[in-house]
């Protein structure tokens, strides 16, 4: 009877244990464990090279090229994505059909397929007949080479990250303001606060857990960033869009090189955990939580 | 308060369903695989039962109408042999997708392999020698394909591929354009005659800009330009490089040159993107002459509102260019059944009177001598000039470079020379920089 009770709790969470072994732990072990191998998928022996993957990995010009649009593309599109999603909250917080209106319309860029998306975005961006630089146009601004330039591509894509997220985020802002008891700026207002200190000791304090949330979820989906890359620019002009996850597609999948591939999604998943320890770390202190 | 709990409500909802998605997005092609797995894995293993093989192939549009069609054909031919055959992207998603399923054990039995990776699969053992099926019970002549396409053929002595949809490069021109102009409309013959021509045909501005000259700034031209300079890409045992040279930044100095003074257009987009663009341009009669494969030439004959003349790439120091397209290869993990069967496919979509109906129908070359001399052949080719170009540019042709490591390579090639073409590099220095990767990808 004793052991049965003591197993119960084991049985009910085996299913989702399995899961999450299986699909979770079994790949990232897998991963680690190629990483230190030279393997070409097809080879029956894969080949145990120690660290020189990942040697291989920091002395390759085009990698920290890659990380660092990696970074600047996820700083870019989060800042962007979230600050905007904020105004658009405290603008459309409010009844009304109009609004209702603008927050669907905001919304429906999150729930369509990116991959599609992408083929619009790429006519939208044609250098020559693109609908952008003919929007540019009227407004009396030079054209812009968009995708096909080094310099702006990678902004290019911050733009379509922005404008996929920005609606998601809005949503869960506004979610977020409706969540603030009316009392505190009942309180406030009798208190004759201003508009301003309202927004910075009441409404921003408040808020601040699903901002933290946001930004969490924001960055870690920004670092993965493929779909666009893959279909938009393919990581050009000259390797300035070319991002982490990308870059692993290219070696596993194209160069016939799984370990240096698997060592560069070890670096990923690192960074990817480090960021969130900082961010529950350091920055959840200044989040408040009710 | 009832609204927000409907927001909620909404977000997990659309949320789920969004995880869901972006999961699937890179499990997705997994999958693709398991329901090819299935199919190979169950065909059949005991002798006089029909056997199901899977062939991949990677030509879209109409050229892969054309494919599949070829594949009822055989499948209702003969009872033995079942084919079943799947569009599986570009000649790049083609590639990733075989490399993935050969990690997993669902490959296909048949695949189409772009020529310059021929090496990379074949180096990793993934390729079954064709030799013993050409020369048994079933075999073919092997002497009757084209010599000039088994270049990307050959792997340490083993006969790796057979030749299917194969091109050269041709310089597409637009007759009528070239005739209003003045000038010749048979098309340059030198560099220095297409830069020329390019000048008097460019012109406009804004949405009313044309120009004489668009070719994607792809690997596969910059061969063809750096052969007609005189160089080489790779030494013919492919251990070295060979493009660093003034040879090889000729080329790049040639449309630095013509785009700066906007007699060339340089298509936007990435690989295939350009080229789809250019061919656009082209038909839209946006620009007068194009470099792009044969493979396109009926497609552009359809399209095309005027008259459309093909013809050599303009030589430098003489003609050159190489041969492209892809060639048939058999997956060595497949069970002998499935090899027999497969091959039985391979030599059928090779014969002679089915190559060249594949190139009436596509404009790719056919690969076989005999069905070079064929009835339909002669009377196409009498009737349509146009498509007898690349079979006669084929005295100048050479392989693509077989290495394993020119998949990567070719990929830096691509991004200096783009660097480049944007002005941030000189060609010396930017080849210098891809020779260097280069030497070590080799070894």
């Amino acid at each position: 009877m004793r052991a049965a009770e003591k197993l119960r709790p084991y049985l009910f969470t085996a299913p989702s244990m399995l899961i999450f072994w299986l699909f979770f732990l079994y790949p990232i072990g897998y991963m680690i464990y190629l990483s230190f191998t030279s393997w070409n998928m097809i080879h029956p022996v894969k080949e145990f090279v120690g660290l020189e993957n990942y040697q291989e990995l920091l002395a390759d010009p085009d990698f920290h090229q890659v990380m660092s649009n990696t970074v600047l593309y996820t700083v870019l599109s989060v800042l962007i994505a979230l600050g905007l999603a904020l105004v658009l909250a405290l603008w459309l917080n409010r009844s009304g059909w109009v609004y209702s209106m603008m927050q669907g319309a905001i919304f429906s860029p999150y729930i369509i397929s990116l991959v599609s998306v992408s083929l619009l975005w790429l006519w939208l961006m044609d250098p020559q007949y693109g609908l952008l630089n003919w929007l540019l146009g009227l407004i009396g601004l030079p054209p812009s080479p968009w995708l096909s330039h080094n310099d702006t591509a990678i902004y290019a894509l911050v733009l379509v990250s922005v404008w996929k997220m920005v609606g998601y985020n809005t949503l869960v802002c506004i979610a977020g303001l409706q969540s603030i008891p009316k009392e505190l700026h009942e309180a406030a207002q009798l208190d004759k606060a201003s508009v301003w200190s309202e927004f910075w000791r009441i409404t921003l304090p408040m808020l601040s857990p699903t901002l933290f949330f946001l930004l969490v979820v924001n960055t870690i989906s920004s670092f993965q960033v493929f779909d666009t890359v893959k279909i938009m620019t393919q990581g050009g002009p000259v390797n300035s869009t070319n991002m982490l996850v990308y870059y692993i597609f290219e070696y596993g999948f194209e160069f016939f090189k799984i370990g240096y591939a698997s060592a560069a999604g070890v670096v990923l998943f690192v960074l990817i955990g480090l960021m969130t320890v900082f961010h529950f770390l350091i920055l959840s202190r200044r989040v408040h939580y009710r | 308060m009832k609204k927000q709990s409907w927001i909620i409500a909404a977000l997990t909802a659309v949320s789920m369903l969004a995880g869901c998605g972006q999961q699937a997005q890179p499990a997705g092609t997994s999958a693709d695989h398991a329901s090819h797995g299935a199919g190979s894995a169950d065909a059949g293993a005991i002798g006089g039962q029909k056997v199901t093989i899977d062939f991949w192939y990677s030509l879209g549009g109409k050229n892969g109408e054309i494919v599949k069609a070829m594949v009822d054909e055989f499948n209702q031919s003969q009872q033995a042999v079942e084919v079943k055959a799947t569009y599986q992207g570009n000649y790049y998603d083609n590639h990733a997708k075989v490399l993935a399923a050969l990690a997993t054990n669902t490959q296909p039995d048949v695949t189409m392999v772009e020529i310059a990776s021929i090496a990379a699969f074949a180096d990793a053992g993934a390729l079954e020698d064709l030799k013993p099926f050409a020369e048994g019970q079933n075999g073919t002549d092997m002497q009757d394909y084209i010599p000039g396409l088994l270049g990307n053929s050959y792997w340490q002595d083993k006969f790796v591929a057979l030749p299917f949809n194969r091109s050269t490069p041709l310089l597409y021109v637009n007759r009528d354009m070239l005739k209003k102009a003045g000038l010749n409309p048979e098309g340059p013959k030198t560099w220095d005659e297409l830069r020329e021509f390019s000048k008097k045909l460019s012109q406009g501005k804004g949405d009313a800009q044309t120009w004489g000259f668009s070719t994607p700034i792809d690997i596969w031209f910059y061969e063809a330009l750096t052969f007609q300079a005189g160089g080489e890409i790779l030494s013919e045992d492919g251990k070295q490089v060979k493009f660093n040279d003034d040879k090889g930044t000729a080329p790049i100095q040639f449309w630095s040159d013509m785009i700066k003074e906007q007699s060339m257009k340089m298509p936007p987009g990435e690989k295939y993107d350009a080229w789809d663009v250019a061919e656009a341009d082209f038909t839209n009669q946006k620009v007068g002459m194009i470099f792009t494969s044969t493979g396109s030439l009926n497609g552009i004959l359809e399209k095309a509102k005027f008259d459309v003349g093909t013809a050599f790439l303009p030589a430098k120091e003489s003609f050159g260019v190489p041969t492209g397209g892809a060639n048939l290869v058999m997956l060595s993990k497949s069970t002998p059944e499935e090899k027999a069967g497969a091959w039985a496919f391979m030599k059928w979509l090779t014969e002679s009177d089915r190559t060249a109906k594949f190139s009436k129908e596509t404009g790719y070359m056919p690969v076989r001598t005999s069905a070079l001399e064929s009835e339909p052949m002669k009377s196409l080719y009498a009737e349509k000039p146009q498509f007898k170009v690349a079979i006669d540019q084929l005295q100048y042709a050479k392989p693509r470079p077989m290495a394993p490591g020119y998949k990567e390579l070719q990929e830096t090639i691509m991004s200096e020379i783009q660097r480049t073409i944007l002005g941030q590099a000189t060609p010396q220095d930017a080849l210098n920089k891809a020779a260097e990767k280069g030497q070590k990808l080799l070894k």
